[in-house]
Formats: C-alpha cells, structure tokens, sequence
C-alpha cells in the first residue's frame, strides 16, 4: 500500500492479488449476490486509488481496507434504496455440495445460509467478520469503531437469533429430518 | 464460573481464543448444568455448521482485468497532469514567457516613449494573456479529479475580474460540484466577484438547496460580509430548521449581523 500511495500504481494490482478474495467473500456473504460483490470489488478498489492519500502507514492496512468495503456496500444500498438484504442464495445457487456432502447437509447448509441473509445486516456483519474472515474481536472493535465487550455481546446475541430463525426455518420443513448435529464441547 | 460469566466468555470459547484455563472452568461449569450446556451446544453448532456454508467463488480474472483497466486510466491521468505541469515549466515555454515579458517591456518602453496613449499591442498582449489564463481555469475547472478542479478555482483568483465565463464557471462549481471542498473553494473565489447580483442571487439560493453543514456556513459568512438583506428569508429557514446545530446558530448570528430581528 505504501508503494501505491507514493504513487506506484501498478502494485494496486498485487494488492488486488492478496486481498480481493477476503473482500470479495465478506462482500458476498453480506449481500448474498456474487455479481453485486464483483461490483462492489471494483468500487473498492478504485476508491483505494482515490483515496490513497488519507491512509496512516502506521494504521493497519486491513482494518482500512475492510472500512472501505462497508462504505462501498453501504453506499450501493443507499443509491438503491434498498433495505432488505438480497435473499436468494448467491444468485439464486444452492450452495454447492462439497463431495462428500449428503443431501441432508446440502439443505442444511442453504437453509443456514438463507437464515443467514434474513438476519439484521449489523447482526450478519458481525458473524460475517468473526466467522469467515475470522477477525479478532478486538479487530472488529477497532473497524466498528465499539468496545470489545460490546462487541462480544452482541456476537452472542447473533449468534442466538441466527439459530432461532435457522431452526423456524426448519421447523417449517414437511419431515424434520435433522436438526444440528450435536457437537462436542471442544470447538 | 456463573452461568452469566459462561455467556460472556462464549464467544471467545466458540472461536478458540479463550484460554486453557477459560476453557476448562467453561467445561467444568457445563457438566453441572444443563441449561448451559444445551446452550452452548445449540450455539456451538450452529458455528460450526456456518463452515458447512461454502464460500462463493469469484471471476478473479475478470475482477484483476477491471483493475488493470483501472490502473491504466488513473497511470494515464497521471501521464497528463505531469505532463501538463512540466510543460508549464519547460524551457521552451519559460523562453517563450521570458520572451513575451521582453516584447512587453520593449513596447511599453516605446509606448512611452511616443506618447502616452495606450498602444494597440499592449492590449493585444495583455488580453493574450488574459485568454490564456480563462482557458487554463475553465479547463482546471472541467477535470474529473476533485484536486484539479479544487486548483481551477484557486487559479480563478488569478484571472481579470471582468471574465464572465469564470463567474458563470463557480457559479457552476457551486450548484453540482459533488466535492464539498471544491463547493467551499468556489464560494470563497465568488467573493470577489460578490458586486454582481447573480453572484449575490446564487449565494442566496444556495443557502436553500447546499447540504452540506461546511458549504452552509460558507454562505453564512458570504451574505454577512456583503450585507445581503435579501438572504434574511433564507437564513431564517437555515436558523429554525437546519439540521446541524451550528449551522443553525451560524443562520440566527448571520440574520443578527444584517441588522435584523431573527
């Protein structure tokens, strides 16, 4: 980033290379739609150019990076006027089955992540960040600008209603054929 | 460990960042109560279960070539601005200025010399100049970046008074210009042109239709030093009803300092 800020621009390239499946993921999951976060990827990265100026070397780079990315999405929605999250999985995909994966764990999963989508957008954010891009809490305190005890609070309480609405899901189901498997307490 | 403390240590235990001894006062705690631990399993699993998500997949070919398109344009952009300025300092054109101030000095010299009407080349040169001036502002003023535009605008100072294309050109600036540092730029290079009604106009207008707290404060100041009476109705709207404070405290001062009753 330093190169790009002294105004090496060709390096935006291999900052693309390390970092746009990170922002690309989170994007993705946020909005539920791979071709909005392909959009939204580029916005990032052009605004990085644009606004290479106002990053601190001594700040970390992620933390600045990920601050972009929700004001591109954010400002994606607000020129639409959009309020509801994107609601199809990924553009109207069921979430690929890994190999071994069975039906069962094929529905679940899409289920899960339709859950996911109708959760309040601060909630899935937060999920979003602790689970998939694994952030430290501290992290994600520092990027929504709260204390990290509010910030594990309210992980929690996401985490409870995004179960809550996973299992309403379920419920509704014509044969209740599985729930969550039981884990072990050892995460 | 309490069952509160157990929820407050939760998310660190899902994550794995807890630490060993967290972890077993978490556990010990789980085997005596029953509550808790069907909590903590239902939560637990639908952590894990979020894994069983997979992640989608981009077209990272076709995001890296928008980028490269994107690098090339703004390589470009940057090819032109330094280009523009080194010719601004090339020799060629320092000659052609060193020239242009020794044909001015010969003429004025001779023009003195003669007789004290004013000659017909010092017009012609001066209003060059001028022209030249005009141009370089209006096209400062019509880049797409914020920063050129923002030196438009400063460059405007530079530019003789009578140029009613530059007026037109911030008036311009001020209305649609997307930057709020380019809009405040303009209003403080409109000041000296503030004798003129459709500058005082537009200052007043823009005090209804400008959201921006910075650009409404400039406005503020603008119809204050120019003592615009007119601007008291808008100014009024701004001090019951603008949405900043200071803005609002800004608007009843203004109304004050017109000499009139808010």
């Amino acid at each position: 980033m330093q190169a790009v800020q002294r105004g090496d621009l060709a390096k935006l390239g291999s900052l693309f290379d390390r970092h746009h499946l990170a922002v690309f993921d989170f994007l993705a999951r946020m909005t539920g739609s791979r071709a909005i976060a392909e959009d939204l990827v580029q916005d990032v990265f052009e605004r990085i150019l644009k606004y290479r100026a106002t990053w601190r070397g001594d700040a970390p780079f992620l933390a600045w990076l990920f601050r972009i990315a929700r004001n591109a999405r954010a400002d994606y929605y607000r020129r639409r006027e959009f309020t509801a999250p994107y609601t199809e999985a990924m553009d109207g995909e069921d979430p690929a089955p890994g190999p071994e994966a069975t039906l069962e764990t094929e529905s679940e999963a899409a289920r899960l992540q339709r859950a996911l989508l109708t959760l309040r957008e601060d909630k899935r954010e937060l999920i979003v960040l602790a689970r998939y891009r694994e952030m430290k809490y501290e992290a994600i305190a520092e990027l929504l600008d709260v204390d990290v005890g509010t910030i594990k609070v309210r992980v929690h309480r996401a985490l409870k209603e995004l179960r809550d609405i996973f299992l309403n899901l379920e419920s509704r189901l014509p044969c209740n054929v599985k729930k969550f498997p039981k884990s072990s307490r050892t995460i | 460990m309490q069952c509160e403390e157990v929820s407050e240590k939760l998310p660190d235990y899902l994550t794995g960042a807890a630490d060993a001894a967290t972890r077993a006062a978490i556990e010990q705690h789980l085997s005596g109560c029953a509550t808790c631990l069907q909590e903590v399993e239902g939560l637990a699993a639908t952590w894990h279960s979020l894994g069983t998500i997979p992640a989608p997949l981009p077209d990272s070919r076709g995001m890296r070539a928008g980028v490269d398109a994107l690098i090339e344009r703004e390589q470009a952009n940057q090819a032109r601005f330094v280009k523009a300025r080194f010719q601004w300092n090339h020799p060629l054109v320092t000659a052609c200025a060193a020239t242009l101030v020794l044909a001015v000095g010969v003429v004025l010299g001779r023009a003195s010399e003669r007789a004290p009407a004013a000659t017909p080349e010092v017009a012609t040169l001066h209003q060059e100049l001028r022209d030249l001036k005009q141009m370089v502002t209006l096209s400062l003023m019509q880049q797409q970046s914020a920063s050129e535009r923002l030196r438009g605008v400063s460059f405007s100072n530079q530019v003789d008074g009578s140029a009613d294309e530059i007026v037109t050109a911030l008036l311009d600036t001020l209305k649609h210009d997307t930057n709020v540092n380019v809009r405040l730029a303009s209003v403080d290079a409109l000041k000296r042109f503030a004798e003129r009604d459709v500058v005082r106009r537009a200052a007043v207008d823009a005090l209804d239709t400008q959201r921006s707290p910075l650009v409404q404060m400039a406005l503020i100041d603008f119809v204050v030093e120019t003592q615009d009476r007119g601007a008291v109705g808008a100014l009024r709207k701004l001090s019951a009803a603008a949405p900043n404070e200071t803005v609002r405290t800004r608007a009843a001062w203004g109304i004050k300092h017109l000499g009139v009753e808010s």
